[in-house]
């Protein structure tokens, strides 16, 4: 899932300043499960954000709506003639929903309400750590189930280096070494011989930016449907 | 705050103890100031940071959780 964090509360309350009528739009997908832009969040901000706006006396009208996803088009749409109604939109998704509701609600302005911070897993309850850099080109394969380019802080592809001490990383004690994960584990497998080989260096240019993809399968279908009717 | 300022205070009692704790006060005809109002939840573990946002928001100067 992407995982994001909410801004804190003085910046988001910096940002909506001067709009009278505030629409907060929370995303029912990955910032949900990770607590930060989902239906509840959605509440406590507009809670947070009434009990500020009463203090300094401001009449500010905030309304709450929390939709599936806010990177599909077909989410969005039943809330678009409503958002129309507000002078700005605070959204609460990952930056591509942000991006998706900017276009689709053009021209009212969009305002973050989080900091999108990586692709991961749920390590433990509230507890969230980054598992992939959507490289374009994955090696999952060979090394085990675990992500060198992610998990080495030097995303290094023929590891491990001179700063792995004990199974830890020299740049953090805490955190553990993937190139000494991936022998580990490559040895309970019998499969050595993939750390053993020397890696090619990887061809970043897999990593478009900004990346784009088309199922063309898809699209031709689509069209034959659209031509026999 | 002058002297005859009363906080409104807003009580969120476990059904099972606080609550049923207050309810025997009152049957027992004990009087409690009259500027706490009681919320009955089946549990506090039900309590949630947005139910005592909530009651700040509405007008409360001070919440307690009773369980």
């Amino acid at each position: 899932m992407i995982v994001g964090e909410r801004k804190p509360f003085e910046e988001i309350k910096e940002s909506v300043q001067g709009y009278n009528k505030l629409l907060i739009v929370g995303c029912g997908t990955c910032v949900s499960v990770c607590m930060a832009g989902g239906e509840k969040e959605v509440e406590l901000l507009a809670t947070q954000l009434r009990m500020a706006n009463k203090l300094e006396g401001k009449e500010v009208e905030i309304g709450e709506v929390t939709i599936q996803r806010q990177c599909d088009r077909e989410y969005i749409e039943p809330i678009v003639e409503m958002a129309r109604n507000y002078d700005a939109v605070l959204s609460m998704a990952c930056g591509a929903g942000v991006q998706l509701m900017a276009d689709m609600l053009d021209p009212i302005p969009l305002i973050p309400g989080l900091n999108t911070r990586f692709i991961g897993i749920a390590e433990e309850e509230g507890v969230w750590a980054e598992r992939c850099r959507a490289c374009g080109q994955c090696v999952l394969g060979q090394y085990a189930g675990i992500c060198p380019i992610t998990r080495c802080p030097k995303s290094i592809l023929n590891g491990p280096c001179g700063g792995s001490q004990g199974g830890r990383c020299e740049t953090d004690p805490n955190r553990d070494c993937a190139w000494a994960l991936i022998y580990d584990r490559l040895s309970k497998q019998g499969q050595l011989d993939n750390i053993i080989r020397v890696a090619p260096p990887k061809d970043f240019r897999n990593q478009d930016s900004p990346a784009r993809q088309v199922n063309e399968d898809y699209l031709k279908a689509e069209m034959e449907e659209a031509a026999v009717e | 705050m002058g002297e005859d300022y009363e906080p409104k205070v807003v009580g969120f009692c476990c059904h099972y103890c606080a609550y049923s704790a207050a309810d025997l006060a009152g049957s027992m005809r004990l009087e409690y100031s009259p500027n706490v109002r009681i919320v009955k939840l089946m549990c506090t573990g039900k309590v949630d940071t947005l139910h005592l946002l909530k009651a700040f928001e509405d007008g409360a100067d001070a919440a307690f959780v009773a369980g």
